[in-house]
């Protein structure tokens, strides 16, 4: 196969088209891969145990293609940090605030505690033990969302594996370069979740040519959700799209249907980068959580982990009780073009279409 | 729970989940940490800077190993952050003069 859309990248992972898909559905993967794409679950919060079913599931549904797992290692840790000491720490005007917004938009409870130690970033060992998974499973393909990958290359090359690593700052790119990343990740501002501070734009051409004569493929990440977002990327050198926010309302993704309706619903300013949430700086979907807390009456942010033992109950509560006006998701800036509820392949089918209308218009010229 | 054994690096498993030690040519040297983790609760992860002066102090983790330096006398954290000291993984570490 030949054509503006076959990049080293697709050479690297026999598929057909260069875009990835980053989701933490299964159904969504399976489907992306069998439509010719290329899909990476992320798996952050499950045991090993999950995340061995997991690929299992999915190795008996892909006929033998690759795909890949995500993990979130850590690459800070405070020093003594131990979390019951730090819940001691939430002062009384927090907790009164939090118990304004909840009063104010009548927040319900949720159904059970939410379970804010089931993660697997917390510490070094818990993420071992998920990186271990991975490594005896033999997946294809290991992208790290956020610690370096650098310490565990040696032995996934050993085991045949790729090792994908996703940056937010050029000098992050040329050190994974250098330790022997396979693909690396260029995650501009536009994105997801937790962004650097340099856009799409400007990042991806800087990592490109940190990637130059390297052989290393770069994947453009951060607002992607059109066939005219992945024609840029490719004019930009990257050799194919990391997307995350565009299968979240596809019609084989696991999110509850009114958050798929919010997500659909939602325009690029409704994304906020704050750190309300959680204490990180991430993009998520604005809801009464971040109105408030970005009020004038708010008081400082707390650092993470309290930020978000302060917002779990407000974020369980709304999705056990389906309520659309309080709900928030992490999504990028191109949620403005996700306004249809789509099949996966169709979804695959429209970047690729849209892609390649650019191109026809170009060579029409 | 898995279907193949892989190789392991050689020598034998740690009976401690790290090994501590100490590094002399990295005491004092200034560092910036591109870090972060996982957000509990949720399946998110949040970047965090840091710069400071590192220990020399380390700890190897797992069999590869995985190390993560002692970061203190921080002069960049993030907003909020009370901790006066922060482990790093070493290859999120930029050392002042090696960019």
């Amino acid at each position: 196969m030949s054509g503006p859309l076959h990049t080293p990248l697709c050479e690297k992972l026999g598929i057909e088209y260069p875009i990835v898909a980053f989701t933490h559905c299964k159904d969504v993967v399976v489907a992306v891969i069998n439509s010719g794409g290329f899909a990476v679950l992320g798996e952050a919060l499950h045991s090993p145990d999950q995340i061995a079913a997991d690929i299992k599931w999915i190795r008996d549904r892909i006929s033998g293609k690759a795909f890949g797992i995500d993990l979130v290692l850590p690459a800070s840790v405070p020093e003594d940090r131990t979390v019951q000491q730090l819940l001691a720490q939430i002062p009384q005007s927090h907790r009164d605030f939090e118990q304004m917004i909840k009063h104010k938009y009548s927040v319900p409870d949720p159904k059970e505690a939410p379970n804010l130690h089931i993660w697997g970033g917390l510490d070094q060992k818990r993420a071992l033990a998920q990186v271990e998974v991975v490594f005896d499973e033999r997946v294809p393909v290991f992208a790290s969302g956020l610690g370096s990958p650098e310490f565990l290359l040696k032995r996934a090359h050993q085991l045949g594996m790729q090792v994908w690593g996703l940056v937010g700052k050029p000098r992050q790119a040329r050190k994974q370069i250098a330790a022997g990343t396979d693909v690396i990740i260029a995650q501009g501002y536009d994105a997801a979740g937790h962004t650097g501070n340099i856009g799409t734009f400007s990042i991806v051409p800087q990592v490109v040519d940190a990637a130059r004569g390297t052989g290393v493929p770069v994947l453009a990440a951060g607002g992607v959700t059109t066939g005219r977002h992945l024609a840029a990327a490719l004019a930009l050198g990257a050799d194919g799209v990391w997307t995350g926010s565009v299968w979240l309302t596809s019609r084989e993704s696991d999110v509850n249907l009114p958050l798929k309706e919010r997500l659909l619903e939602a325009e690029t300013d409704d994304t906020v980068y704050s750190d309300c949430i959680s204490g990180y700086t991430m993009r998520t979907i604005r809801c009464p959580w971040h109105d408030e807390w970005l009020g004038p009456a708010a008081p400082e942010v707390l650092k993470p982990p309290l930020q978000m033992l302060l917002s779990a109950n407000y974020i369980q509560g709304s999705l056990d009780y389906q309520r659309k006006d309080l709900m928030t998701e992490a999504a990028g800036q191109g949620i403005h073009y996700v306004t249809e509820m789509k099949p996966a392949r169709q979804i695959l089918s429209d970047l690729v279409e849209g892609a390649l209308d650019v191109f026809d218009r170009f060579a029409a010229a | 729970m898995s279907s193949t054994a892989s190789p392991r690096p050689e020598g034998p498993a740690p009976a401690a989940p790290y090994r501590v030690g100490f590094d002399a040519s990295m005491r004092g040297r200034r560092a910036e940490c591109d870090g972060g983790q996982a957000i509990e609760g949720t399946r998110l992860a949040g970047r965090q800077n840091f710069a400071g002066t590192l220990t020399g102090d380390f700890r190897d983790f797992g069999d590869y190993p995985w190390r993560w330096y002692l970061m203190t006398d921080l002069t960049r954290k993030p907003s909020g952050s009370t901790h006066a000291a922060v482990w790093c993984d070493s290859g999120s570490l930029v050392l002042e003069g090696d960019e």
